[in-house]
């Protein structure tokens, strides 16, 4: 039976996806009527959840072309495995494992020089949106690019485990039971993981106080 | 309270900057910081952490990655069968889809040793005739493997692994 997509975009009917996925056990239940077969119900999902797994990975990563194709294949890996879908964890814990697994691997292909030179290479690092308030002068956005740079550089220097429990942690709000079944490791290890993670940022971000 | 660097849970601190505390254990841990200069300093630190990596914002996503995302839908599912089928081994980790290639590799010898059964030569030309089986044989498994290694190998190289 094939599947449409993209009835949504097709129907021509305004449906305010934010609301309908507000509920967070929702989630479950709408990638059962994915593995159904309804689109629609891929769709609100993909609408909830594409920035925070967007931005997750990017912040990985660092690199935003890199982070875009990598979360389209964690949706199309999504999509993909519907009719063997289980609701044996929360969704977005399952969403994130496939998130995590797939940059870590991207990140292990990749040299160590080419990391550097990503963190060198401020002009091809640079994000889209840097600055928001347009009122920063000149001085305070170049204050800003350094310090952010300062971060990133911070975050890239962590193990990766530690690193995509951070963000997990920072970003995502995840408790620690969650962020164990992401990376597939027990609570008390991912305690250990945020405890060395945040010594070492203590240790190079505390002067920015 | 008990010091959360003595009694080495220093993660309460993490915690309280983190606002994931409750009330009444956040209330109890800022008295203690009141009191414990080195808790105080790590809380302090991991608090300028904090704010540190709130200013770290991620790009705008792309106003068509929907748009891609469904167009990759489609494609997958316009793939023949066999298309499917290479798929899954381009999305296999190395470490896996050779024990497979080289298990399939064995089903298929066994398959064709029973549609052709080897007959045993007379004692005086078996050794010679055995020899030359035997390297044919290894020869057309050996080109099977490559081509099943060629085909997971190289798409490893291009591919994250799949979950």
């Amino acid at each position: 039976m094939h599947v449409n997509a993209q009835p949504y975009m097709q129907s021509g009917v305004n449906i305010d996806m934010g609301a309908v996925a507000a509920t967070l056990d929702y989630d479950a239940e709408l990638m059962l009527r994915v593995k159904e077969g309804d689109g629609v119900s891929f769709g609100v999902l993909l609408e909830k959840h594409r920035a925070s797994v967007v931005h997750f990975v990017y912040r990985l990563v660092q690199e935003q072309a890199i982070a875009e194709e990598l979360s389209q294949e964690v949706f199309l890996r999504v999509y993909r495995s519907r009719s063997g879908y289980e609701p044996t964890a929360k969704f977005k814990t399952w969403l994130f494992r496939i998130a995590t697994h797939l940059a870590l691997n991207w990140l292990r292909d990749e040299k160590h020089e080419r990391a550097q030179e990503r963190l060198d290479d401020v002009s091809a690092n640079m994000p889209v949106r840097q600055v928001s308030d347009r009122r920063l002068s000149v001085e305070q956005k170049l204050v800003y690019e350094v310090k952010l740079n300062e971060i990133r550089g911070a975050i890239a220097a962590l193990p990766e485990k530690q690193r995509a429990a951070v963000l997990m942690h920072k970003y995502e709000e995840m408790e620690y039971t969650q962020i164990a079944k992401v990376l597939g490791c027990s609570e008390s290890a991912v305690k250990s993981l945020l405890f060395r993670a945040y010594e070492t940022l203590r240790a190079r971000l505390a002067h920015m106080g | 309270m008990n010091c959360p660097i003595e009694s080495r849970d220093p993660e309460m601190l993490v915690a309280l900057c983190a606002g994931q505390l409750d009330l009444k254990t956040a209330e109890a841990l800022k008295q203690h910081l009141a009191a414990c200069a080195a808790c105080r300093s790590v809380a302090a630190e991991q608090a300028v952490v904090w704010k540190a990596l709130e200013a770290w914002e991620a790009p705008v996503v792309s106003p068509d990655f929907d748009r891609r995302l469904y167009r990759r839908i489609d494609e997958g599912a316009r793939l023949t069968w066999f298309a499917r089928f290479l798929r899954s081994f381009r999305e296999m980790p190395l470490r896996q889809a050779l024990p497979l290639t080289a298990t399939a590799g064995l089903l298929l010898m066994a398959g064709f040793l029973v549609q052709h059964p080897i007959i045993v030569a007379p004692a005086a030309q078996r050794q010679d005739s055995v020899r030359a089986n035997q390297v044919e044989r290894t020869l057309d498994d050996l080109e099977l493997l490559r081509q099943f290694s060629a085909a997971g190998s190289a798409s490893e190289s291009a591919h994250p692994d799949a979950m």
